[in-house]
């Protein structure tokens, strides 16, 4: 049987300006899926999330892929990512006197 | 020169290789290798009600354990004990951070239990220097109640064993213990939820004999696997023993946190192992894996 678990990597977290979730370890598996969803209203403009890897789980890189952001209570925005090695993290970019109080769960499976 | 006919017992005694290294009681409750998977072991997340912003600033930190090679920057993946995967438990890069992670159960005998454990923990590797005094503690926590026919004075009973590594820079490297009950608070307005934050930082009392000095290996990317061992009485609540490689403690002085039963939680058996920074830096709580056994 494949494995596959979710992890909440951010939970009731106020996004703004730049910001990254926790590094989280999941070389064990194969694919993935980023869900961001959004506790309460956003302020301001859409943010835009950024996928990005490490070789370290110390200095990272963006992979390329990128997604907006929700703005409305409860809406969901995800990435589905693979081949991304050991290391995963989503960064985040907003205006200025914008942000967003997320839900950030990732998704894995062998 | 050991002899056949001790070979030959030791084998008999030991038939799947996976328990081998562990010294469980009759009944083999969980092994949790973490080559298998998470095996029930989740985050320990707060209580909350109608609203997250209720959960308690300590559990609001908490975030999932994750399935770890202990991959280092210098060296690659360090690995378990037999095999590739650790359950890892990472807090965040702030002074005081803490995370745990949890697995919970019912008992089905209050009894003797035995929990075993093979763990490591480390600072992030985020500098050239030993970093030894990064890590302020790792601990383990048993969260028990006793069955619904247990009759008045029932209690909840949460023992608690950490060591206390660091503390401001100085490398204290004792096992600490906390009995002293924390601010109970009610969550929500239904009168159904309650929390108490546990692991705060005060009120852990030191376990008489309890300086050990572990093994930390030169560098913050190389480690080394402990053994942990802590018997517990579910029938009597009380401690009968603990063992960290190859020292045995005097529990005579231990004692549990001790509050009132709760009413939806009888015959509960949740284990929880728990880590903590003393600096800017990520603290990593490694198990390689997890034997609970009990005498029944």
């Amino acid at each position: 049987m494949r494995m596959s678990t979710s992890a909440v990597i951010a939970r009731n977290v106020e996004w703004s300006d730049k910001a990254c979730s926790e590094p989280y370890e999941a070389g064990w598996a194969d694919t993935a899926i980023f869900f961001v969803r959004a506790l309460k209203p956003g302020s301001g403009m859409a943010g835009r999330a950024f996928l990005e890897i490490s070789p370290d789980g110390m200095h990272w890189v963006r992979e390329g892929s990128s997604f907006d952001l929700p703005t409305g209570k409860d809406e969901v925005s995800f990435l589905r990512i693979s081949h991304f090695g050991t290391w995963v993290r989503l960064a985040c970019e907003f205006a200025p006197e914008s942000s967003l109080r997320v839900l950030v769960t990732l998704h894995l499976k062998s | 020169m050991r002899s056949n006919s001790s070979t030959a017992s030791q084998s008999t005694m030991h038939p799947d290789i996976a328990l081998g290294r562990f010294d469980p009681m009759r009944r083999i409750i969980a092994l949790d290798d973490f080559d298998r998977g998470f095996c029930g072991w989740t985050q320990l997340v707060g209580n909350y009600e109608d609203d997250l912003d209720a959960m308690l600033p300590g559990y609001a930190q908490h975030s999932s354990p994750m399935l770890s090679t202990l991959g280092h920057w210098d060296a690659g993946s360090h690995g378990g004990v037999d095999g590739d995967y650790a359950l890892k438990i990472a807090t965040r890069p702030e002074a005081g951070a803490q995370n745990t992670a949890i697995k919970r159960l019912t008992f089905r005998k209050a009894g003797p239990i035995r929990l075993e454990a093979y763990v490591t923990f480390k600072p992030e590797a985020t500098e050239l220097k030993l970093s030894e005094t990064d890590v302020r503690s790792f601990g383990f926590l048993f969260d028990l109640q006793s069955g619904d026919q247990s009759g008045p004075g029932s209690e909840r009973v949460m023992p608690h064993l950490r060591f206390l590594n660091a503390s401001d820079g100085e490398h204290v490297q004792k096992w600490q213990f906390k009995r002293e009950a924390v601010p109970i608070v009610p969550i929500g307005s239904e009168n159904k939820t309650i929390s108490h934050y546990h692991l705060a930082p005060d009120g852990w009392e030191d376990l008489p004999g309890g300086e050990q000095r572990l093994c930390y290996n030169e560098i913050p990317t190389k480690v080394n696997w402990h053994y942990l061992r802590f018997d517990f009485d579910l029938e009597a609540m009380a401690c009968t023993h603990f063992q960290c490689n190859d020292r045995s403690f005097d529990m005579s002085g231990f004692d549990s946190l001790r509050i009132p039963a709760m009413k939806n939680l009888w015959c509960m058996l949740n284990v929880a192992f728990f880590a903590e920074t003393d600096t800017g830096k990520r603290t990593f709580l490694y198990l390689d894996s997890v034997c609970l056994s009990g005498d029944f």
